[in-house]
């Protein structure tokens, strides 16, 4: 069984310049989700003795994670190096490159804006079977999963494979890596698939700041005093506040219907 | 179990600097780091000397990670209403070789840690060393004993391993560290410090803890400045005041507000400081062990001078140097490793803090913390106020007044000018 722990590197607390809305990361800070890490753990639990492979989209830096999953436990890892920005499309070059999953285990969203398509896109294009919202996934002869559902229900669920199973970010984690672990998966080859999934599927209109049309105002006649008292108000005539308390909410919107009748909002 | 020929707890400057020279002598060294990365946990007040890599890495000023390199060093005496402030500018100290310079810790430290690395280091992050074993160390990984015929411990202010080896000293003088990072836009740094391109200021204040002994700084990064007090602890606990109040009171001091108004607070962080000195150093030699850094106290505050990396730097140089050489005659006991204290005696890691072994006791006193500030602030407002009703007033005369007013006697003052002198000369 091929079980993938398809994880997303992203930067946690990205800086995001207040004026042009750049977003800058910091290749130190940045890591797994606490999704990413409980679909890592889930992945190597349901695999067992099977092979679990840890796969990535992301710059070299990223290689890091990889390494955490191979310490961890993971038999492989393998770094797509992309060009384009359809991260769906890239994961699915680089896990047809090592063979058909059976199952793929991702977190539920990713924390750098993520919108949870990509497990769903994978699922389409491995033709498998989507769980998502999952807070237990077990393989006991059978993939099933526990999805949350409002109201603190619970749903318990028979999932086909092949399969795409995201997952909530819950209290497990992959285990503490042993020592030999570590050393081991730092001196690891990590496999590097080089893809370019294309521009982004999802095209913004040009971002500018709001700038209304100016409007040209004619200064009011007469002299200084009387414009003053022009631009300020002072002397317009104007309908003086009314305060009213009605008895009821139905008094109240009678009120307000009237008060929008009166002053040609609504038809008489 | 994991086989090094050293293994170095705690990847900071010390640390990094003994694994760079013991993968350089050939040997296998695990440099142990129990952050996700080197620097990921530090703190210090934001100005490294850098002049002691020059035995290290050539050349290191095209390649350190530097926010601006300090051309203007400034110390100021603060009072309440008033600041007195010697201002040195020296152009030369921005062109090469340099001579300080404000960094931050998560990058240089990943720097230095990545010289070790390319030199052949082996580093463990992410991991605690949790004390020593027979052959080496224990950490909190699952089979994490390392064996390793020599421990440096470069693990910190409260070097866990110096403490089991009972080589922990009961520490005077602990401080307590407390930094703003404050966002500015780097023109806005530029205009009110009067600094172009990288060049960086350096402010060291004393007189703005009230009753607490201490001090505290202001530095400029590249697009940020780091401001914060340095707070004895016994007397923080006493004064019932948490420390960023006195960080808001240093913010909001006349002398200072102007240069730090609008500053968008982007990291607060705080950190143990051993400024004890000499005096105040563990064994820095024991069997199959050797302890550089923070974990020996080697951090100098001594008035003028406020300086740690380099001390770190050039510990963790002279212990990485002493081990290779006691596993090359295969003597790793306290004798054969006797070499890592005689070398920093012949150089500016001992020799300095030996020297200056009275002036941590001297600055942290409560003369020069609570009643030199306003003298010597009273003495130069007295000089420089035009009161033409009256001839200008002595030098005498105003010292004699300054003093009355704050208590300060004579033979106090001439005690601590010969104390000062006696260690600057």
């Amino acid at each position: 069984m091929l079980v993938i722990a398809a994880l997303r590197w992203v930067d946690p607390r990205p800086g995001v310049d207040p004026l042009t809305g750049a977003v800058h990361t910091d290749p130190k800070a940045s890591g797994p989700s606490a999704a990413d890490e409980c679909a890592l753990a889930h992945a190597l639990r349901i695999a067992g003795p099977g092979r679990c492979v840890a796969v990535t989209a992301g710059p070299p830096a990223a290689e890091g994670l990889l390494r955490d999953a191979l310490a961890a436990g993971a038999t492989d890892a393998l770094r797509i190096d992309d060009a384009g920005a359809n991260t769906a499309v890239a994961l699915t070059a680089g896990i047809r490159t090592l063979g058909p999953p059976d199952v793929i285990v991702c977190g539920d969203h990713s924390l750098d804006h993520g919108t949870g398509a990509t497990p769903a896109l994978l699922a389409h294009a491995f033709g498998a079977a989507q769980a998502l919202g999952l807070v237990e996934l077990s393989m006991d002869g059978e993939l099933t999963g526990l999805r949350r559902l409002d109201g603190g229900r619970r749903e318990r669920l028979a999932i086909p494979l092949p399969a795409v199973c995201s997952v909530e970010p819950t209290g497990l984690r992959p285990p503490r890596a042993s020592l030999p672990a570590v050393l081991a998966a730092q001196a690891a080859a990590i496999p590097v698939v080089t893809v370019d999934s294309g521009p982004s599927m999802v095209q913004a209109g040009e971002q500018k700041p709001y700038r209304p049309r100016p409007t040209h105002l004619g200064a009011p006649a007469g002299d200084a005093h009387h414009r003053v008292l022009a631009l300020t108000g002072a002397l317009t005539e104007r309908t003086p506040p009314r305060v009213v308390r009605p008895a009821s909410a139905a008094e109240a919107a009678d009120e307000l219907l009237d008060f929008l009748r009166k002053h040609g909002f609504l038809e008489p | 179990m994991t086989e090094f020929d050293v293994v170095v707890v705690g990847a900071g400057p010390a640390g990094s600097a003994a694994a760079l020279e013991v993968a350089r002598a050939g040997l296998s060294v695990a440099l142990v780091e129990r952050g996700p990365f080197p620097g990921a946990k530090n703190v210090f007040g934001g100005v490294v000397y850098g002049r002691v890599l020059d035995e290290l890495i050539p050349r290191w000023w095209e390649r350190m990670p530097v926010q601006r390199w300090v051309t203007r060093r400034s110390t100021m005496v603060l009072t309440p209403t008033q600041a007195l402030t010697v201002d040195l500018r020296a152009q030369d100290w921005g062109q090469a070789p340099y001579n300080g310079a404000t960094a931050h810790r998560s990058e240089l430290d990943s720097w230095l840690a990545e010289q070790a690395v390319a030199a052949g280091a082996t580093l463990i992050t992410s991991t605690v060393v949790t004390g020593r074993s027979a052959t080496g160390v224990r950490t909190d990984r699952p089979d994490g004993d390392i064996a390793a015929k020599v421990v440096i411990a470069c693990d910190g202010v409260n070097s866990f391993l110096a403490k089991e080896a009972g080589l922990f000293k009961a520490r005077e003088h602990n401080t307590l560290g407390v930094k703003e990072t404050l966002a500015l836009p780097r023109a806005v740094i530029d205009e009110r410090f009067g600094l172009t391109g990288d060049e960086g200021a350096d402010f060291e204040i004393i007189g703005c803890t009230g009753d607490i002994p201490g001090g505290g700084f202001l530095y400029t990064n590249k697009e940020s400045v780091g401001i914060g007090v340095v707070l004895e602890l016994d007397g923080l606990t006493a004064a019932k005041v948490r420390p960023e109040e006195l960080i808001a009171e240093l913010k909001a001091h006349p002398a200072i507000a102007p240069l730090v108004r609008g500053g968008e607070l982007v990291e607060y962080s705080a950190h143990l400081i051993p400024e004890g000195g000499y005096r105040t150093m563990p064994e820095l030699v024991t069997d199959g062990m050797l302890i550089a850094g923070d974990a020996a106290a080697m951090c100098l505050a001594a008035g003028i001078w406020l300086e740690g990396v380099n001390f770190a730097l050039g510990a963790g140089m002279y212990a990485g140097r002493a081990a290779a050489a006691a596993i090359a005659k295969g003597d790793t006991s306290k004798a054969g490793l006797a070499a890592y204290r005689t070398m920093l005696e012949n150089s500016f890691v001992l020799g300095d803090h030996r020297r200056l072994r009275d002036m941590p006791g001297l600055v942290l006193s409560e003369r020069v913390q609570r009643r030199y500030p306003g003298l010597v602030c009273d003495l130069a407002q007295g000089m420089f106020e035009v009161d033409n009703a009256q001839p200008k007033p002595g030098l005498r005369k105003l010292l004699r007044e300054a003093r009355r007013t704050h208590g300060v006697r004579v033979r106090d003052l001439l005690r601590d000018g010969i104390t000062a002198m006696r260690s600057l000369s």
